[in-house]
């Protein structure tokens, strides 16, 4: 077997080797119920209690405030669902064109339910347009839903000055920080965020658990209810190994952070670099933007197909990603670079690299060398390359 | 990954019949807006009507390009109506199979095949349409020449067609 190399870390990512080992006593045997009264399994509520600590401090927020999920999915649809109920004279849902489908799925079955859905529009550089932000919120407005950071573009949004808005008008501020959490450094408290979604295996966790932070003293509606566990806010048996995972992962974010970013924001824009030399064609998506993560960039190879790129990476054992897939006869090209103004044909050229702090120059030059040629081969027998 | 055969995807990595012909007898340039793909075809046709070479270039998946390359190689040497014929089935079958959610991607051939056959004969009942007018009858006509059946009309024949069409046109007679 070659060596692989991974470059599609905002899919998902490797369990970091220390997160294994914090987990693996909870499958063997520490296997109680933190719920129970016996000591054998009320005992892991120290463990919950600390991972709780460890991802609220990834935050800068308060252990309390901080609510173990199943993931990502769950967090957003908690935030959007639950949100829209607290107030009847408050239906609406403000959220932007380049969401993840999990909030702008959900915000379209909540429209179909009678909830109000303003979509905001980003720029050329995938930026989201504060004003067209601003004239959709209003009195009605539950709830303002903004992604931290794209998923395919990496750029990140004003957190800031989103938050100010909901504020103005009186409503909640969630963003979708999945993409953002333990790449880049967030705040809650002091960019005014009232709930934050975030997924344990985007950052070296395990997959099947995240949280939702939500600012204390606030009543989001439970999502799922049950046996009153996580106070109410989310029942269901803890997942200890899971939660333990998170607690760990996020604590090596926040060491990643402070030491090895920047080493993965260089390899990326060597990356770029080099792609942009060596391959006829090739552009970066939303290279201008002012803010993006360290990690994540969307490449467009002019004339050639990106599937069929992906194929031939993957036969030499490097695995990225495309924003869409020639499966059932109708590619949906990524609903993001058509906000952004990519017409069809760039969009179907579209390449997505994802680092991570496990990412080393070696696989960045070997990606390199792999498309120097591959896409010499399809340009020459692309029809658009004349 | 999609599970493609060895024969598919040494047809992608090694397509047969790629780039483009000098003047063809027939060009097309066809795009699938559901996939996003697109595909250009040149063909030659010899006396007898038959293909006798075709070259292609595509934008598309491994699916797409390898099933370009297949139906190219079926297609060479076939009597145009015998290679309008072929199916996706066939182009999946030469491919030693196929996902069948990348049956679509055959079908671009087709539509590049049909088009490229379309303005062959266009091209020829321009050429056509000319002679008779000025009442000469070819005994064939192909794209790029003529035959004619006498040593009388070939003159006319040509400095009429050099007038009509901006492109050269071989007239002999056979």
């Amino acid at each position: 077997m070659m060596d692989t190399v991974y470059l599609d870390n905002a899919a998902t990512t490797r369990v970091a080797p220390e997160v294994l080992e914090a987990m693996l006593p909870f499958f063997e045997a520490q296997y109680g119920n933190p719920s129970s009264f016996h000591s054998f399994g009320s005992s892991h509520m120290d463990a919950v209690e600390k991972a709780r600590g460890q991802v609220a401090r990834l935050l800068g927020a308060k252990a309390e405030e901080v609510f173990f999920t199943s993931g990502g999915t769950e967090s957003d649809n908690q935030a959007l669902r639950g949100s829209v109920k607290i107030d009847p004279t408050r239906r609406g849902i403000v959220t932007s064109a380049v969401e993840h489908p999990a909030i702008l799925e959900t915000a379209r079955v909540l429209e179909k339910e009678g909830c109000s859905l303003g979509i905001a529009t980003v720029n050329e550089n995938g930026e989201l347009d504060l004003d067209s932000l601003k004239a959709l919120v209003n009195q009605q407005t539950a709830i303002v839903s903004i992604m931290a950071a794209n998923n395919e573009t990496g750029v990140i949004m004003p957190l800031r000055e989103i938050g100010e808005t909901a504020k103005e008008e009186g409503a909640l501020f969630h963003t979708d920080a999945v993409q953002m959490v333990g790449k880049s450094p967030i705040d809650v408290h002091s960019l005014g965020i009232d709930m934050l979604s975030l997924s344990a295996h985007k950052l070296h966790g395990p997959k099947g658990v995240g949280a939702i932070y939500i600012k204390k003293g606030l009543q989001i509606p439970p999502l799922i209810t049950g046996g009153h566990q996580e106070r109410g806010v989310r029942s269901g048996t803890y997942n200890v190994p899971g939660i333990v995972g998170l607690g760990k992962a996020s604590e090596l974010a926040l060491t990643h952070l402070a030491d090895s970013v920047a080493e993965e924001r260089k390899l990326r824009e060597s990356l770029e670099r080099r792609i942009k030399e060596r391959c006829p064609g090739a552009f970066i998506v939303a290279e201008n933007a002012a803010e993006r993560l360290p990690g994540t960039v969307t490449v467009i190879f002019r004339g050639i197909e990106s599937e069929a790129v992906l194929t031939l990476l993957d036969m030499q054992g490097i695995f990225a990603s495309s924003g869409s897939a020639c499966s059932t006869g109708s590619k949906d090209p990524s609903h993001v670079l058509y906000a952004m103004g990519i017409d069809y044909t760039l969009a179907n050229s579209a390449l997505r690299f994802s680092l991570s702090r496990y990412t080393g120059e070696e696989q960045i030059a070997r990606t390199v060398e792999a498309l120097e040629v591959i896409v010499e081969r399809l340009r020459r027998i692309s029809p658009y390359t004349q | 990954m999609w599970k493609y055969s060895d024969i598919l995807m040494d047809h992608f990595m090694n397509p047969r019949n790629v780039g483009s012909l000098e003047s063809p007898d027939g060009h097309s340039e066809v795009g699938s807006p559901q996939c996003g793909d697109a595909m250009y075809l040149d063909i030659d046709i010899d006396d007898q009507g038959c293909i006798s070479e075709i070259a292609f270039k595509t934008f598309g998946c491994a699916g797409a390009i390898a099933s370009a390359s297949a139906l190219t190689e079926m297609a060479k040497g076939l009597p145009i109506e015998e290679a309008l014929k072929i199916r996706n089935s066939q182009i999946a079958e030469f491919l030693g199979g196929m996902p069948p959610e990348k049956f679509h991607c055959s079908v671009m051939g087709h539509q590049a095949l049909k088009a490229a056959v379309e303005d062959f004969r266009a091209r020829c009942e321009e050429i056509e349409a000319i002679l008779k007018k000025a009442g000469v009858t070819p005994k064939l006509v192909r794209p790029g020449r003529v035959y004619l059946s006498s040593e009388e009309d070939r003159d006319k024949a040509k400095s009429l067609l050099a007038e009509k069409l901006d492109r050269e046109i071989s007239v002999e007679v056979k």
